[in-house]
């Protein structure tokens, strides 16, 4: 359990690292969109709007991984969760791991190649969102048959 | 398959939260593995068995498994 505890530390601080940075780099985006012109409007929004969302899902996570470290009984349950072999069955069967690791590369392939092409950006997005929305119907079908 | 884990609980005023936490799962997987969805692994059959100080044949019932 204090291995867990240690685990749970090093993720709260990666998350706060990585929240700050979405922070700074939001605020840039907020000030230097305005100076951006209608063309590539669209992408500047899409980038806000996505680190945007990224920092809040992580200030939820920051919040959450904080009190479970205050509470033993929450702690163990969530150890629990993360290492239950019917869910960890079930995240194998929908392709989770893989399917997080490509649809992030796919959004960060697509933030890049925003500056240089809008159809090759929209359909990058397009694709990443319609595998995750795959992964999730087939996480939520397992769940409910298992 | 078919267990005793309910029947157990309910003798032992134990709630579904309760056993997970003490064999280290959660409650939906508890709750699969008595209405017969979820088949535990054997590690996990141990557990739930020696937390009820009680064989894995006195809580799992096999006889539903083919013989060869």
């Amino acid at each position: 359990m204090e291995q867990f505890k240690m685990k749970v530390k090093r993720r709260i601080t990666l998350l706060s690292v990585g929240t700050l940075g979405i922070v700074v780099f939001c605020v840039y985006g907020f000030f230097a969109m305005a100076s951006r012109t209608m063309e590539d409007g669209t992408f500047a929004e899409f980038q806000l709007g996505l680190l945007f969302g990224i920092g809040v899902r992580a200030i939820i996570e920051i919040v959450k991984l904080s009190m479970v470290m205050k509470d033993n009984k929450k702690l163990k349950m969530l150890y629990n969760k993360e290492n239950d072999e019917r869910l960890k069955l079930i995240r194998s069967k929908s392709g989770m791991p893989m399917l997080m690791i490509t649809s992030t590369l796919m959004l960060i392939a697509a933030v890049i190649s925003g500056y240089f092409n809008t159809v090759v950006f929209l359909t990058l997005i397009i694709a990443a969102t319609v595998q995750l929305l795959i992964g999730v119907i087939v996480k939520l079908y397992c769940m409910k048959a298992m | 398959m078919k267990t005793r884990i309910r029947q157990l609980r309910k003798e032992r005023k134990l709630s579904q939260e309760e056993l997970a936490l003490a064999v280290g799962t959660t409650r939906q997987t508890i709750t699969s593995i008595e209405v017969g969805k979820y088949t535990a692994s054997l590690v996990l059959a141990y557990k739930i068995a020696h937390y009820f100080e009680l064989t894995i044949e006195e809580v799992f019932d096999f006889s539903d498994v083919n013989e060869l």
